[in-house]
């Protein structure tokens, strides 16, 4: 009898194999997938450098800048880039469709350069970086964050006891 | 009329075995293979695979672990011995890159200086339906050796 009870819920049920490769699958909405980088966001503290287990995320400086790289390929996933991360520039997303032929080996990578700029007040050449928001009461506006872009580390500082923030 | 090679050929396309080799792996990314193979919900042999004992059947070979220094000579012995056409399938980042074991004097990351990988499953470990992913990846390369 015992049987028939299974044979009838497994009708109803169907079957338990995902269709996938066939089919997409199903995805955890919080799944830990591919790293994602925003340049614009990124204040290049390096922080995700120093916290990067499998040393995937690397910054070393260029003519053009300060270049981050960061290669799929020896990321274990673990989130700490994103959980350090001060103005979360760099976010996990539920892309888990990374398998490639080995001769893309290399490709599976992010290059981004922060650019040099020079600065709009002293004239010092600094990295076009974004400001770092953390504690500053009010926050930055879009507008803000575009005006200390073209700042350099001291003018920033002085714009910011001018502004009368605490950071 | 058809030859009997062409004949074979033709079967042996549509079900290519798969032998994992562990070289020094942490088995995280051998769990996850295990999964691909006795759990229904992913299921493998849908693909027509199936996981083989000897690496003298093998079609398709899915390798894990950075390669450490002890297994090396043994890991390069196994994969002699499997017949060619094959196709190597890294899964895992360890033997795509080292991973965490990168740069580390216990280890001969990366895996592709001493033996030819065809697809890389990157993840720590990737999930079961990356694996498959790699493994639909791998029949389709290996369709066109034979």
């Amino acid at each position: 009898m015992k049987f028939f009870k299974i044979f009838a819920r497994n009708l109803i049920q169907g079957p338990s194999t995902i269709a996938f490769p066939f089919a997409p699958a199903w995805t955890p909405e919080r799944l830990r997938g591919r790293i994602v980088f925003d340049l614009a966001g990124c204040t290049g503290c390096r922080a995700c450098e120093q916290v990067c287990a499998g040393g995937a995320i690397r910054f070393d400086k260029t003519p053009q800048g300060l270049r981050f790289m960061m290669w799929h390929n020896t990321c274990v996933f673990c989130g700490l880039c994103t959980f350090y991360c001060p103005t979360k520039a760099i976010t996990q997303s539920d892309d888990w469709h990374m398998a490639h032929a080995a001769a893309h080996k290399f490709e599976m990578a992010i290059r981004e350069v922060i650019p040099y700029t020079t600065c709009s007040v002293c004239g010092l050449k600094t990295l076009a970086s974004a400001p770092n928001p953390v504690g500053v009461v009010p926050p930055f506006s879009a507008e803000e964050i575009e005006q200390h872009r073209q700042l350099c580390a001291g003018c920033r500082k002085k714009a910011m006891a001018e502004r009368g923030a605490t950071s | 009329m058809k030859t009997l090679t062409e004949t074979m050929r033709g079967l042996a396309a549509r079900s290519p075995w798969i032998y994992r080799i562990n070289a020094g792996s942490c088995n995280g990314c051998d769990v996850e293979c295990a999964t691909t193979a006795c759990i229904p919900r992913y299921d493998v042999e849908r693909l027509g695979c199936q996981y083989c004992g000897s690496p003298r059947h093998a079609d398709i070979v899915l390798i894990t672990g950075p390669l450490t220094a002890r297994i090396k000579d043994d890991v390069l012995r196994v994969y002699a011995e499997i017949p060619d056409p094959k196709v190597t399938v890294a899964v895992g980042i360890c033997p795509i890159s080292g991973g965490v074991f990168r740069e580390s004097y216990a280890v001969h990351a990366p895996m592709d200086q001493y033996i030819p990988i065809d697809v890389n499953v990157p993840g720590c470990p990737p999930r079961p339906q990356a694996i498959i992913e790699g493994v639909a990846l791998a029949i389709d390369i290996w369709r066109e050796r034979l």
